[in-house]
């Protein structure tokens, strides 16, 4: 029988817990003075503004790069960097910032794609994913097995059976391995250090074991849960050093092992286990996740350790982030303290939905054992850890440039029709996709030998055995994915330019141009009758039979061909992270009443504000639009839903939240980023961040604290929030 | 299906409120009861009005070219004002209100359209044990239509409730009962001279469908409105009653605000505009003296 009891922390632990909170948010302060906003998680380091670090470029054009470069300067930067160790963490060590802030790690200018296909991305407003890095995931247990000998005993015995002409990759990798080890020992020193200075018997005492553990790990494999912890917080400081990784794993399952056999040698209770993984939350906020189907679909991976992990993230209060991949059998108990937390104060998770994750994987020819264990580990993406090179969420092929350039065309054209602009919305969205897939098979070509995934190679099925990075044949699957924006802008431009010109003659193609040349200054009038129009996500309307007919095409030109030279396999995907101002800040006007530079739509999603008339708003409205329009094959487009805390806490708010949940999964939904709110906190946080530094927010597929964001990303939030309601 | 006609003003889905599970609530226009703190007033008029929005108007001045009723006019300060009694709510005014400074309430429906919006969520009814509610105003009033919906929901194997005030014919109930699964049943005052002065109208008819429906076995969700200055000294004479009508549960729904700025867009006067919402030890005491009668009380 499974327990899933809530721990009942200790005071020692709780006090610990409730010291790293409260230093997390002076850390966030300090950051916030110093950097400014950060769009993204927390990200968890610790800055040292006054770290210097010698760049050695090693290419005449002035950059680093290739695996010797990159592995000495890493080596050297994990040596020299500062040892952070807190004295209420379960472990040592933090990173500081990324290494590419001190180091120009580049693409060598003649590895770099044709002139005229920067061109075209600067056209478009294209990010073309070329020189992408991360968006993969390793298998965090060829670690754990190891240990940071062992990865070098690895790499040391495959050196010497494949012996290569150039053994660049082993140097390389040699170099991250050493780098690492050296870098623990210098944690293990400081924690020492401190050790000695502190008079307090417990933190005393902490700070020892911190430096023995550490000790042992330089060369050995974890034994424990709480050494496997550190080694955890280890790989996520270093690949957070190298390009800001962010993957982890299955963290319920990978930690179990640990957790049971430290419980049945009684060295282990469940409210240490929870200090440990408040200290790897500390430490950073890697994604990973938790529960979900074994390979035979068989059983739930619900544990016990996933009921801790939940405890953590509720104990320690701070961005986490962790989903929760959601199936008919997922554990209710599980699910409903996970909806519990995030209504009581934020600390919640996300949810991965297995079937259109799982069944969409199957489509790309995958078999359904391997497509239960790809995983969410990013932001919005999925990855068969250890086996996959997804290269996802680095692209971002905006459709709103494809529909601008239509519009251009057909101005010029005696028949104008929203059948001849489609066509011409066809031809642009090839052009952006096409140059995408190209700039994918130079990218195939050129990754490995200017900046190869030195992180990800150690951790994953292949790379080390066969001396390849991982982007060029080091792992048997090579995914390259496209993700696709403004769906809900540009269906909504087409339905408006239907129902107001062609349907309804209320204005003609030359005024709608007058008025989007004019970014509809002194055509007010005409903004709001383009604008206020049954919008994507209304039930019936024109835009939703758009919406669906654009997605169609937009994922037949990334499906119908791989990349023209290498062949490389294409998924599809819609997400914009929550970049839909910086997409949006190089488009002119649209139809759909939007102003120039104003933010475009986000992911398949509806825009705020879409429902109208006597279907008003509701959760299940704008699931059934995002369910509706997905791509299809494997990646998530992304349900956001800021819900009112106060409707959830009634009787049967939660239970009607499950529902919801486990009904978005089979309408072939990929994920659900939940928010609970109140309106009038929310409006304070963003009138002065400062009065509420602890709100926790899911942003898109990532949670961060609300006071961080940029103002443009708080008023997403806002926008979201409030549309709802009014 | 044969087409039958009603007038809506709002499809509200994920009603997590108006019954069990996650629910599509229908809202009628229309109701014989104009209770004091009515916060859908927007639905009391049978037919269509418009809510008006001035922070919204933009002055384009569209809705004086169409309207041929002269129900806009232009106050000498440049004001646009409403003559209400004018209007006649064909709604052309909204139709041209691309500000949403104008905005419809209420819009003729066929039972198939609405048929249509409530079976998009039947899968989370049915991941949720949720369904359909029609509420309003008084959704009985329409009672074909009503009948109509509630029979091609059972068909679809969709949960029913009626949300009602019950003051309508006996005959009403009785056409409705076989396809209802569930009736919210509204319990405003005991006393039947304290509910004409709160709602308008006696409770007898009320009480007798109410006692009626409770012999028949139908399932009762007991609604009861709590406006402390207003029917607060009735709690103790409802929970009388409701001991002997044994509803499987009483919700006490505290009085909250939420209905304010409608009346300024309808420009009505809220007549509870100086009431304040319910503290937790007010509503609590309420339950308490409900559960001390028996009834399985909670609060809303």
């Amino acid at each position: 029988m499974l327990d899933t009891s809530k721990v009942v922390l200790s005071p020692l632990y709780r006090d610990r817990i409730n010291g790293l909170h409260e230093d997390k948010l002076k850390i966030n302060d300090i950051k916030m003075k110093l950097i400014g906003h950060l769009n993204f998680d927390d990200w968890g380091f610790v800055y040292y503004p006054d770290f210097k670090f010698e760049a050695r470029p090693n290419h005449p054009s002035g950059i680093v790069c290739g695996y010797r470069a990159i592995g000495e300067h890493i080596r050297r930067f994990m040596h020299e960097m500062p040892k952070y160790v807190n004295v209420n963490s379960a472990l040592g060590g933090a990173w500081i910032k990324p290494i590419t802030d001190y180091v120009n790690i580049g693409i060598a200018p003649e590895d770099d794609v044709p002139k005229e296909l920067k061109e075209c991305w600067h056209k478009y407003h294209t990010y073309p994913g070329f020189a992408g890095m991360n968006h993969c995931a390793g298998d965090i247990n060829i670690g754990l097995e190891l240990g940071w000998g062992g990865l070098l005993k690895k790499l040391r015995y495959y050196r010497e059976l494949n012996n290569p002409a150039d053994p660049a990759f082993y140097d390389g990798e040699e170099d991250v391995v050493l780098g690492m080890q050296e870098w623990i020992a210098g944690v293990s020193k400081e924690a020492r250090r401190m050790a000695a200075e502190e008079t307090d018997p417990d933190k005393h005492q902490n700070l020892i074991e911190i430096a023995e553990m550490n000790e042992w790990l330089i060369e050995n494999p974890p034994r424990t849960l709480r050494e496997a912890c550190q080694f955890i917080a280890h790989f996520q400081t270093l690949d957070r050093t190298y390009y800001v990784g962010g993957a982890l794993d299955q963290l319920d399952e990978k930690l179990r092992p640990y957790y049971e056999r430290d419980v049945a040698a009684g060295i282990l209770t469940d409210d240490m286990a929870v200090w440990y993984i408040a200290s790897v939350f500390f430490n950073d906020t890697h994604y990973s996740q938790i529960a979900g189907l074994t390979p035979d679909g068989s059983r739930d991976l619900t544990s016990r350790m996933s009921f801790i992990i939940l405890d953590a993230m509720h104990a320690i209060k701070i961005p986490v982030n962790i989903a929760i991949r959601v199936h008919d059998g997922v554990n209710k108990e599980l699910l409903r303290r996970s909806l519990e937390y995030t209504v009581e104060d934020g600390t919640g998770v996300d949810y991965s939905c297995n079937i259109g994750i799982e069944q969409g994987y199957k489509k790309n020819g995958y078999p359904e054992g391997l497509a239960r264990t790809r995983i969410k580990v990013g932001c919005n993406w999925c990855c068969v850890c250890g086996h996959e090179y997804p290269l996802q969420d680095v692209t971002r092929a905006n459709m709103g440039f494809a529909l601008y350039w239509a519009l251009q065309d057909i101005r010029n054209e005696s028949e104008r029709s929203t059948a001849r602009l489609f066509e011409l919305f066809c031809k642009h969205t090839q052009i952006i996709v096409d140059s995408i897939k190209q700039g994918y098979d130079r990218h195939y070509e050129i990754m490995g030998r200017n900046r190869p995934e030195v992180v990800y190679n150690l951790f994953m099925y292949g790379p080390v055995e066969r001396g390849l990075n991982c982007s060029e044949g080091g792992v048997d699957i090579l995914n390259f994915n496209i993700d696709g924006v403004a769906l809900a802008t540009v269906a909504d431009s087409f339905a408006a330019i239907e129902q107001r010109i062609e349907k309804e003659g209320r204005i003609t193609w030359d005024q709608m141009f007058e008025a989007l040349d004019a970014n509809y200054e002194g055509y007010e009038n005409i903004r709001l009758m383009m604008k206020n129009i049954n919008r994507f996500g209304s039930p019936d309307s024109l835009a939703e039979d758009w919406a669906y007919k654009i997605r169609d095409f937009y994922v037949w030109a990334c499906k119908h061909e791989g990349t023209p030279k290498h062949h490389l396999m294409i998924i599809p995907g819609l997400f914009s992270h929550g970049t839909v101002a910086e997409l949006g800040a190089r488009l002119p006007a649209t139809p759909n009443g939007r102003k120039n530079y104003e933010p475009i739509s986000h992911s398949n999603e509806p825009d705020p504000g879409f429902a109208a008339g006597i279907n008003t708003f509701a959760p299940t409205l704008k699931a059934n639009a995002v369910a509706q329009a997905q791509p299809g094959f494997g990646n998530s487009a992304p349900l956001h839903l800021d819900i009112d805390t106060d409707m959830l806490s009634k009787e049967g708010g939660i239970d009607a939240l499950i529902a919801l949940i486990h009904t978005h999964n089979h309408m072939g939904g990929t994920l659900i980023n939940l928010n609970c709110l109140t309106e009038k906190k929310l409006l304070e946080a963003h009138e002065d961040p400062s009065k509420h530094p602890d709100l926790l927010v899911r942003v898109t597929g990532y949670s961060a604290f609300f006071a961080s964001l940029s103002k443009d990303y708080r008023q997403q939030i806002i926008d979201r929030f409030l549309s709802k309601k009014y | 299906m044969e087409i039958c006609y009603g007038n809506i003003f709002n499809i509200q889905r994920f009603s997590v409120h108006d019954g069990p599970g996650a629910r599509t609530t229908v809202f009628f226009k229309g109701c014989n009861l104009h209770c004091v703190w009515c916060h859908n007033p927007e639905s009391i008029p049978s037919k269509a009005v418009i809510e008006f929005y001035p922070q919204k108007c933009i002055g384009c001045g569209e809705c004086f070219k169409v309207c041929t009723h002269k129900v806009h006019l232009i106050a000498p300060d440049g004001d646009h004002l409403i003559d209400r009694q004018a209007c006649e709510g064909c709604l052309t005014c909204t139709d041209t209100c691309y500000a949403g400074a104008l905005a419809p309430v209420g819009r003729k429906v066929t039972a198939e359209y609405v048929v249509k919006q409530i079976e998009t969520d039947i899968p989370y009814y049915q991941s949720s044990g949720g369904g359909v509610t029609f509420s309003g105003g008084e959704a009985m009033l329409q009672i074909e239509f009503l009948s109509k919906l509630l029979t091609e929901c059972r068909k679809k194997g969709i949960h029913t409730a009626v949300d009602t005030a019950g003051n309508v014919p006996r005959e009403y109930f009785e056409k409705i009962l076989p396809v209802t699964d569930l009736f919210l049943f509204d319990v405003k005052a005991a006393d039947s001279e304290v509910h004409k002065m709160l709602t308008g109208v006696h409770n007898e008819r009320i009480l007798s469908n109410l006692y009626w429906l409770a012999d028949q076995g139908a399932r009762i969700f007991v609604r009861i409105p709590f406006v402390p200055s207003r029917n607060g000294s009735e709690m103790e004479a409802i929970a009388d009653i409701l001991s002997e009508i044994k509803p499987e549960l009483a919700e006490v729904i505290p009085y909250h605000k939420l209905g304010a700025a409608k009346y300024a867009a309808l420009g009505l006067i809220d007549q509870c505009h100086d009431e304040s919402t319910p503290s937790d030890e007010e509503v609590e005491e309420v339950l308490t003296i409900l559960k001390n009668a028996g009834v399985n009380a909670r609060k809303s």
